[in-house]
């Protein structure tokens, strides 16, 4: 059962990914329309600027945990990797636990956020008018994603299904 | 006191090996719970950056480079320079040099830059019996055109922390990246011709003509992301999008090269790395959220203004401190850490915001190359399979290059300062 969980939230994890490559291409596709609406037919947009922002969020904090996963993020191996195999494990846990942690506070708080928004149905303001709280869910959403995503790590790091590619890139 | 405790706790959380992003928000996370302040600016700083239109500009560039690099962009622009310039002396490494300046006006990183160029030119010049030390060392330091040559992210997150114009830095920069390029090219040549390095022979026009018409679309596109910048047609960000747009009509219709394949490794490449260099921006401002309220970057700003009264003594020490934190940061995280504490110091010697962040691109990127520790050295040694030392001992008459393009910019702060502003 437990497994069965593990595999399908492994599959969601990855499903997130694709969806986030796919909402990157849309907003470059949002923006060139932009630019050729305006030059070409003098038809500025209302909405590109404002949905390829959205695009930007909602991406970003959903592929979080699959960078986690694939390690993907920036870090730091200078003193890890001088480590013996029993200080590489143990380092990895910590750093795992560091992450599940700070993702468990900024969704109990990225919640409220959004529910504060969503409650009192605020509004940015801007040309659409969207309610704000579209773009405040992506924070609960993707760190609760993340937290999940880390404490799996950690069952995996003291499983001994330690990945050894973490370099850094750009 | 306070610094000192904040940057040890800093430094330990990022050598245990948790990631630069979530080190840096999380320190700044714990900061605010400790200090009394409202914990809900963490969620609102990382949603704040999220929101920055410029920083949409980082996928849409990232998409643009990365078509066309499974494209297949990059061997045809070695293969297009090398055919003009390879039976020059030192040819190679010229070619070398140009292919990286011309792809760095389509890529906005080093690393990219570095490993791009170095898997064609370097087999090709060891072939043609360079010195192995040369050639490594001349990628890794060709590498650092990426950043520095527009479209550039370090940059674009550089505007985004100071609110400074990111059309400004990107314009800044060329005049730099000529520099540094025409630098690398005359030590190239000078030292291929003393050390009798083979040529390879010149391609006959018919050659010519067929790799320059394969190579055309690409230098176009730079040429046009570059001059709808400059000439203000659209914002850096919108410039990215329509990049990208062309990329894929020049490697799908035009050079029918790019494969549905290579477009998705293309589309997931470009966001996971949109997605780690985001999250390290969020991190980062959440930290310097935090640390702001600790009024640190104005104790600093203090302590160094009665320490240094000068520019110059200014300009070392920071030179100094960001080739030690090259030993175990990567670009951005040094650019994004020591903007919000160094800037305002800097201001108040006088210092031109813009300068400030070309010489901090230049400063990082050297940090990149210096021996022993250097992230390029590893992709270059990644990419040749060759051992790091190698590298490390090719890149130092390069790095002393970059050291003197940073002195004549700190003379001739035109350089830099000339295109944007007074021209």
């Amino acid at each position: 059962m437990l497994a069965l969980l593990m595999r399908s939230f492994e599959l969601f994890v990855t499903a997130l990914a694709w969806l986030a490559s796919a909402i990157f291409v849309l907003a470059g596709i949002m923006l060139t329309f932009e630019v050729i609406a305006r030059y070409f037919f003098t038809a500025p947009t209302i909405w590109a600027a404002e949905l390829s922002q959205i695009c930007l969020i909602w991406g970003t904090l959903i592929a979080m945990a699959w960078c986690l996963r694939e390690r993907r993020h920036v870090r730091i191996d200078a003193l890890t990797a001088r480590l013996s195999p029993l200080g590489r494990l143990v380092a990895e846990i910590a750093a795992m636990v560091t992450v599940a942690a700070f993702s468990g506070i900024v969704v109990w708080y990225g919640w409220e956020i959004f529910w504060d928004s969503f409650q009192r149905g605020r509004t940015t303001g801007s040309m659409l008018d969207l309610p704000t709280w579209i773009s405040e869910l992506a924070v609960p959403f993707g760190f609760s994603v993340l937290f999940i995503q880390a404490l799996i790590e950690v069952t995996r790091v003291a499983r001994g299904e330690l990945t050894a590619g973490n370099a850094a890139r750009e | 006191m306070t610094v000192l405790i904040i940057i040890g706790a800093l430094f330990a959380i990022l050598l245990l090996g948790v990631p630069v992003s979530f080190a840096l928000g999380g320190l700044g996370l714990a900061l605010l719970l400790l200090g009394g302040f409202s914990p809900l600016m963490a969620p609102q700083a990382i949603l704040s950056t999220l929101d920055g239109f410029i920083l949409l500009a980082v996928p849409l560039f990232l998409l643009m480079s990365n078509v066309l690099l499974k494209g297949g962009v990059g061997s045809d622009l070695f293969a297009a320079v090398q055919a003009w310039v390879g039976h020059w002396p030192g040819g190679l490494a010229v070619a070398t040099i140009l292919s990286c300046g011309i792809f760095a006006a389509i890529s906005g990183s080093s690393v990219a830059t570095a490993a791009t160029i170095g898997t064609v030119a370097i087999p090709e010049m060891l072939n043609r019996g360079y010195e192995r030390r040369f050639v490594f060392g001349l990628l890794a330091a060709g590498g650092t055109l990426g950043i520095l040559i527009p479209p550039s992210i370090p940059m674009i997150v550089y505007g985004f922390v100071t609110e400074e114009s990111v059309i400004a830095l990107f314009l800044a920069g060329i005049g730099p990246g000529l520099a540094l390029l025409t630098f690398f090219i005359l030590f190239s040549m000078g030292y291929a011709a003393f050390r009798g390095m083979g040529r390879s022979d010149p391609s006959s026009w018919s050659e010519r003509r067929r790799v320059s018409v394969r190579a055309l679309p690409s230098v176009a596109l730079a040429a046009l992301v570059l001059g709808v910048i400059y000439t203000g047609a659209a914002t850096p960000t919108e410039s990215a999008a329509i990049g990208f747009a062309a990329a894929l009509i020049i490697t799908g219709p035009i050079l029918r090269t790019l494969t549905w394949k290579g477009f998705r490794e293309a589309a997931i490449e470009s966001m996971a790395t949109t997605a780690v260099i985001l999250l390290i921006v969020a991190g980062a401002k959440v930290f310097g959220k935090a640390i702001a309220l600790y009024r640190i970057p104005q104790e600093v700003s203090m302590f160094i203004g009665q320490v240094i009264d000068t520019p110059l003594a200014f300009i070392v020490i920071v030179a100094l401190i960001l080739l030690v934190m090259g030993l175990v940061f990567e670009a951005l995280s040094m650019v994004l850490i020591m903007t919000p504490v160094l800037l305002p110091a800097a201001q108040g010697l006088g210092i031109d915001p813009i300068w400030f962040g070309i010489f901090m691109v230049i400063m990082v990127e050297c940090a990149l190359i210096t021996p022993p520790v250097g992230l390029n050295l590893y992709v270059i040694q990644a990419v040749a399979r060759v051992r790091l030392g190698e590298v490390a001992w090719g890149v130092l008459p390069f790095l002393a290059l970059m050291f003197v393009t940073v002195a004549v910019l700190y003379v001739w702060t035109d350089l830099a300062l000339f295109i944007p502003f007074k021209l």
